[in-house]
């Protein structure tokens, strides 16, 4: 803001000061006028140069400061300002040097010694030449005195009259020896008394002189004044006679021009000195302003110059350092201006490419962050490798799949984060395997096996395509474990049901008619094909029996009845169910570990006895010829569910019998119809719960079930599991 | 002992430089010796004694030939009951001396009459000068008898007659000195 107002600040003080000089002019007029004014001129004078030399100081401050900062441009304004103040102060001292010079020889030419002969010389010719005048003046008053003595005071006056007249005198005054005037006669007008003669004149001619002066006439130009005694006769006072004469006009006029230029020439020589001093003390202020007001200038203008090229270094800086907003304002139409422009232009077009860059980027952040919630979300295992399969990124379900942890594997080859990880080295062998073979595109179906069973993975491997061939491989997999087992399920379900359905009805029959083979051909035979037919029939019921049983078991796999859930205490249920099973065979011991935690349940209690028989049926049946027969059934708490573990000290799971144990007819046992762990497997996915199976550390199979504790948590487990 | 010589040398040095550097000032006396006023013939007219002393510089511009102007600042006011007092009389007379150097004479003028006298010496002419009588300064209508008032005079000496350059050049210059106002009351 104080910027705008300066020019208008620096034009207002540049008129006061010509304003003072031409009241210092004007003070040459009058020393009335120079008294009145001297103070203000002085002020105005005073102030402008203490302003000046504030601005200046304010100036070399802020440039100083900047010089010591090394602030950018400092150094270039500061070349800047010596260039400009060199220019200008150079010539000016130059200009000053030789005015100094001109002048004091100017003066001094003034005072030649010729001059000063000259108007000596003049002076004296006018002295000589008014000489001659005033000695023949003085003869004349001196006869005419001599005329005049012994006249008495009535005829001195004719006789004053006549002589003035045959004089050519303008005035003639005889008066007492004191001056006091006695009679007188003027050529002119009487318009005043005749004045007392001065003391000098009274005194010379008591002396006995006679006086003759030359007088500077009141009208101007000159006249004589002589003087001369009147002698006494006896008896009478002596008389004096002043008489004025004038003095020709052309002799006045040019003694009078001799005088002029004599007194001038007198005050000039005594201003001489004086006048060198003033003159050299006014150029020295002239000087002194024009040098201030030249390093005002100078600093000005390199200030002026040089912002913006200061500008333009700050303005780079900002964008060196990110910033395209920045704007210079173009303050010429020079190349000055044109840089400013093409550097607007630039940092437009920066901010332009940076917006798009920025966009790309977000888009880019955007996919990704898509992509990473895609990948977080998808159930299907997927792991981003490398050309030289270190891993990019993996997603949790690929973790959660291959029991390995992937934090922080990025840039880790996958073959050490497999080190420990028994699936993910399976499965990176098979990677290998494929990979060594050259193979980038393949998809397999593989069967890892591990502790808690077989697991099958359908896996698939892509290249990444780049512009330099390979830009990694992505390897993508799903646990078709339990949609297989769940096929299998399905299948064996259908099954189940024809098979109770299609052999059930003839069995009745059947069994009905052995029986009445039997009962009427019995008493026709003899005893030996009596007894042929009976044991025949006998063993066709037994069979027909025994089929009965068995298709009941495939019924009761293959019908799904409604849920009846409800709450009752598991502790209580595993206690009644254990002590039946106990009763039927005492020898089994049986460990109880219930957690008062977990007593309370949310389900169906009839499926929950029944999966409790069949898993103690398939513990006793296990045990069978085991010495110290222990069954361990513990319950538990863990969050919202509700574990249960049955483990006894038996065989265990043989062989390949661990990975098929749910599948229905997989049994070691000869009368199994390896239906019991199908079906609890059924009832825990009812209930929304899991079960896994494996043999105990210390031998033994071992049963883990894991049931949501209430209903509500069943259904959104269930509703989980459907989604996925 | 050895830092007083030191100071001392030091004041001597400054006092030398003092004295040599400061311009030779004999200024002499210049004041208002006496002055007063009286009646006659109806107007009341002023006499005044000057202590006419010039300055060194004004003295030499007059011996070479410089003009002097000798100015008188007379005013009279009169009370006035609870009033400042009314200034009734305010008006200033000039006389001018200069040196003819082709009568060689020193002539006295006065500016207001035009009348001029001439002296043989400066002397002569600085002492007529100095004695100034007889001036009307107001008649009775303005100041009527037996009131009372209050006049005060003022003598200012210039060095007059140079150039306009000149003057503005050297406007720094004691050109001109005045005395104190010289003030008294006149009672019926």
């Amino acid at each position: 803001m104080m910027r705008r107002w300066l020019p208008f600040v620096f034009g207002a003080g540049f008129l006061i000061w010509v304003a003072a000089l031409v009241m210092l002019a004007m003070t040459a007029e009058g020393p009335q006028r120079f008294g009145e004014l001297y103070l203000l001129i002085l002020l105005v004078n005073v102030t402008g140069v203490i302003a000046l030399l504030v601005l200046i100081g304010g100036r070399l401050a802020d440039f100083v400061r900047d010089w010591r900062r090394h602030v950018p441009g400092s150094r270039l304004r500061g070349r800047t300002l010596l260039m400009f103040g060199g220019l200008a102060i150079a010539p000016l001292l130059l200009v000053f040097t030789f005015s100094i010079m001109f002048l004091t020889r100017g003066i001094d030419s003034w005072f030649h010694a010729e001059v000063r002969q000259g108007l000596t010389d003049a002076l004296g010719l006018s002295r000589a030449a008014l000489d001659m005048r005033m000695r023949e003046y003085l003869e004349r008053t001196v006869r005419i005195a001599g005329r005049l003595e012994g006249l008495s005071q009535g005829s001195l006056y004719f006789a004053l009259d006549d002589e003035l007249h045959a004089a050519g005198a303008e005035e003639f005054v005889v008066t007492s020896a004191g001056g006091q005037p006695i009679a007188f006669s003027r050529a002119g007008l009487l318009h005043a008394l005749p004045a007392v003669p001065p003391e000098d004149l009274l005194m010379q001619l008591r002396r006995g002189q006679p006086h003759v002066s030359l007088q500077p006439a009141p009208g101007g130009g000159y006249q004589v004044r002589a003087a001369a005694t009147i002698r006494a006769g006896p008896g009478e006072s002596t008389r004096l006679l002043v008489a004025i004469y004038p003095v020709p006009q052309r002799l006045s006029d040019l003694a009078a021009t001799v005088q002029t230029a004599y007194q001038q020439y007198g005050q000039l020589s005594y201003l001489r000195e004086p006048l060198k001093a003033t003159f050299v003390l006014t150029l020295s202020l002239v000087l002194l302003m024009a040098l201030l007001a030249a390093v005002y200038g100078a600093l000005y203008f390199s200030e002026r110059l040089v912002r913006p090229v200061q500008d333009l270094i700050a303005g780079t800086r900002a964008v060196a350092k990110g910033d395209f907003d920045t704007r210079l304002l173009r303050a010429s139409h020079d190349e000055i201006g044109f840089l400013v422009t093409s550097f607007n232009d630039m940092t437009k077009k920066l901010a332009r490419a940076r917006e798009e860059t920025e966009r790309s980027r977000a888009a880019v952040e955007a996919e990704r962050a898509a992509l990473a919630v895609i990948l977080a979300r998808l159930t299907s295992g997927v792991i981003s490798l490398e050309p030289d399969l270190r891993v990019r990124v993996a997603n949790q379900a690929a973790g959660s799949i291959l029991g390995a942890d992937f934090t922080g594997s990025a840039g880790r080859p996958l073959a050490e984060i497999a080190a420990g990880e028994p699936i993910l080295a399976e499965l990176h062998a098979v990677m290998q395997r494929h990979f060594e073979a050259g193979e980038t595109e393949w998809r397999e179906q593989v069967t890892l096996r591990t502790d808690s069973g077989r697991r099958e993975l359908v896996v698939a491997c892509t290249a990444l395509p780049g512009d330099a061939g390979t830009q990694g491989l992505v390897l993508v997999f799903d646990e078709v474990t339990q949609l297989l087992q769940a096929q299998r399920q399905a299948a064996w379900g259908e099954v189940a049901r024809r098979l109770a359905h299609e052999i059930r009805n003839p069995l009745t029959p059947i069994q009905l008619s052995a029986e009445r083979m039997r009962r009427k051909l019995m008493r026709g035979l003899a005893a030996s094909e009596a007894e042929l037919l009976d044991r025949s029939t006998q063993t066709i019921v037994q069979q027909v029996e025994a089929m009965k049983q068995m298709v009941a078991a495939f019924s009761e796999y293959a019908r799904a009845p409604d849920m009846h859930v409800s709450e009752f205490d598991l502790g209580a249920l595993v206690r009644q169910v254990s002590d039946l099973y106990h009763a039927q065979d005492s020898r089994v011991a049986f460990g109880l570990s219930l957690d008062p935690k977990a007593a309370l349940l949310e389900a169906d209690p009839g499926r929950i006895r029944q999966l409790l028989n069949n898993l103690l049926t398939n513990s006793l049946e296990a045990l069978d010829g085991t010495p110290n027969p222990v069954i361990m059934i513990e319950t538990k708490r863990v969050g919202d569910l509700v574990a249960l573990t049955v483990v006894d000290n038996g065989p265990g799971f043989q062989g390949g019998l661990l990975e098929q144990a749910f599948d229905p007819y997989v049994t070691s046992k000869p009368k199994g119809t390896g239906l019991g762990l199908a079906i609890v497997r059924r009832i825990v996915e009812e209930h929304g719960g899991q079960v896994e199976v494996d043999n105990a550390p210390q031998g033994g199979a071992r049963v883990r079930i894991t049931l949501p504790a209430t209903a509500r948590e069943a259904r959104r487990a269930e509703a989980r599991r459907e989604k996925a | 002992m050895r830092g007083r010589r030191w100071l001392l040398a030091f004041a001597v040095l400054v006092g030398a430089a003092v004295t040599l550097a400061a311009p030779a000032q004999n200024p002499g006396r210049f004041q208002v010796r006496n002055a007063y006023v009286e009646l006659a013939n109806g107007a009341w007219l002023l006499d005044v004694s000057l202590d006419l002393g010039l300055a060194d510089a004004a003295r030499r511009a007059f011996e070479e030939g410089v003009p002097l102007v000798l100015r008188l600042e007379i005013e009279a006011s009169v009370d006035r009951r609870l009033l400042p007092a009314e200034e009734v009389v305010s008006l200033t007379r000039d006389w001018q001396v200069a040196y003819d150097a082709i009568a060689d004479r020193f002539v006295v003028t006065d500016d207001a009459s035009g009348a001029h006298v001439s002296h043989a010496t400066q002397a002569e002419a600085l002492e007529a000068l100095s004695r100034i009588s007889g001036i009307v300064i107001a008649d009775t209508a303005v100041l009527p008898e037996g009131r009372r008032f209050d006049v005060r005079v003022r003598a200012t000496v210039e060095v007059g007659e140079l150039p306009a350059a000149v003057r503005m050049l050297l406007f720094w210059r004691d050109w001109s000195r005045s005395t104190e106002w010289y003030a008294w009351k006149v009672r019926p």
